[in-house]
């Protein structure tokens, strides 16, 4: 190791410490590390808008010689200049254009997005359980698969009656549908509660590994210093 | 007073954007790429914006007398510094990277770390405070998952591991499927009601 990454580790070694220092209780130290933390990240996702976005997409394209391009690109340019009023109170207002533009390419990209992305692959995804081929024998794998197909839509049907979030009438006894719903919500949240417990478990392990990363990395930075020093 | 400018603005980009999604014409398609590359420009201006008014809430903090200036002064500090070096060199640089490598990663990875225990700390609570049914399905989901992740010093128990992966692909799933169907239809909604002039997050009240 040259002289940088020594610097590098003792400073990766004192940051580690500091955050760990949490884990007896919240403290200056802490959020000073924390604050410093904020700050660097805040500085290198700007570096890397600009480098990667804002230079190539915005600011190249004027210097091209190609006049529609240079065209095109003013465009951007203009409500990205209108944008920066938003930093002023006074002048926060025209912003709103390009907010209103912002705003309604990204509802229909989400839109797009969620349709594409989501709905129809999930949906396909349901239907497919139950895809079972004319000429194929039914045995105890198929059955086996349409039992695990059927469970699979009925916690997903489940899960989606919980999110039912309508509004009920102002009627004091609950309808037949008002009651199905809710029993089948209950279900849904044995599903849920299952599926956070997976998902749970899943991030637990890989904070597990993190935590275990950075505890072998401090006893490492030790046993090297103290190697330095014994020789 | 309602700007109807902004509506008509949000509503007929979103509509060509949206357009452009389900209808296969070469106009629409090739209009909607160029409406989402202006956006993608107006999002990264949107977040130096957002960095230019950090910088300018905590050098407010720093420079008047409150309690809690020096946080304010580390922030400052961190992102002058990493704007400077990654600015001027560029993200890529070594310089850049020994930022990255020796500030950025041993915080976040510590950070991860100390999660595990505030997660096993708040599971135990959970089961303390709301020891019902659902918080019970819940800790057991994880401890079985959990025990099955790494070997468990040689011991097998048995039907744990097949139980792991039945839950994994049965129950796991419908759950997350509906949870991922709620979401989307909720984005839909949203979205909608943004295309139909119901929602104007854009200062057109």
């Amino acid at each position: 190791m040259n002289l940088a990454d020594w610097i590098g580790a003792f400073l990766g070694f004192v940051l580690t410490l500091l955050v760990f220092s949490y884990l007896i209780g919240d403290n200056p130290l802490f959020r000073i590390t924390l604050h410093m933390f904020i700050g660097v990240s805040a500085g290198f996702v700007a570096v890397v808008a600009i480098y990667n976005i804002i230079l190539p997409r915005l600011f190249v394209p004027i210097f091209i010689n190609n006049s529609s391009q240079q065209i095109l690109s003013l465009f951007p340019l203009i409500l990205a200049g209108l944008l920066f009023s938003k930093i002023s109170p006074r002048f926060a207002f025209i912003g709103n254009l390009p907010m209103s533009y912002l705003v309604g390419v990204s509802a229909a990209a989400a839109i797009g997005g969620a349709v594409t992305g989501t709905l129809i692959p999930q949906v396909l995804a349901s239907m497919n359980l139950f895809a079972v081929q004319s000429n194929q024998a039914f045995d105890a794998s198929v059955g086996l698969r349409l039992v695990n197909g059927i469970i699979i839509l009925i916690g997903t049907v489940a899960t989606l009656a919980y999110f039912q979030f309508g509004k009920y009438s102002q009627a004091s006894e609950k309808t037949q549908f008002q009651t199905w719903i809710d029993g089948l919500g209950q279900i849904g949240q044995v599903f849920i509660a299952l599926t956070f417990g997976f998902l749970f478990a899943g991030i637990l392990s890989a904070a597990l590994t993190a935590l275990i990363g950075r505890v072998l990395f401090l006893v490492d930075f030790i046993r090297d210093i103290l190697g330095l020093l014994i020789g | 007073m309602r700007n109807p400018v902004y509506t008509a603005i949000a509503i007929g980009v979103g509509i060509v954007v949206l357009l452009g999604y389900f209808l296969q014409f070469d106009l629409l398609i090739n209009l909607r790429i160029i409406l989402l590359e202006w956006a993608t420009i107006l999002v990264a201006t949107t977040l130096l914006i957002g960095v230019v008014n950090l910088f300018i809430v905590h050098w407010r903090k720093s420079t008047t007398d409150q309690p809690n200036r020096v946080n304010s002064i580390a922030l400052l500090a961190g992102l002058t510094i990493t704007l400077g070096v990654a600015g001027w060199f560029g993200p890529t640089d070594p310089y850049s990277l020994w930022i990255f490598n020796y500030i950025l990663i041993p915080i976040e990875a510590s950070l991860m770390g100390i999660l595990s225990v505030v997660l096993i700390y708040a599971g135990v609570r959970l089961l303390r405070r709301k020891p019902n049914l659902l918080s019970i399905v819940f800790i057991a989901t994880a401890v079985v998952i959990l025990l099955m992740t790494g070997p468990l010093f040689g011991i097998d128990i048995p039907g744990l591991a097949e139980l792991r992966i039945w839950i994994g692909k049965v129950p796991a799933v419908a759950g997350a499927r509906g949870i991922l169907l709620g979401v989307s239809l909720g984005i839909i909604a949203a979205g909608l009601r943004i295309l139909m002039g119901a929602d104007r997050p854009y200062g057109g009240n």
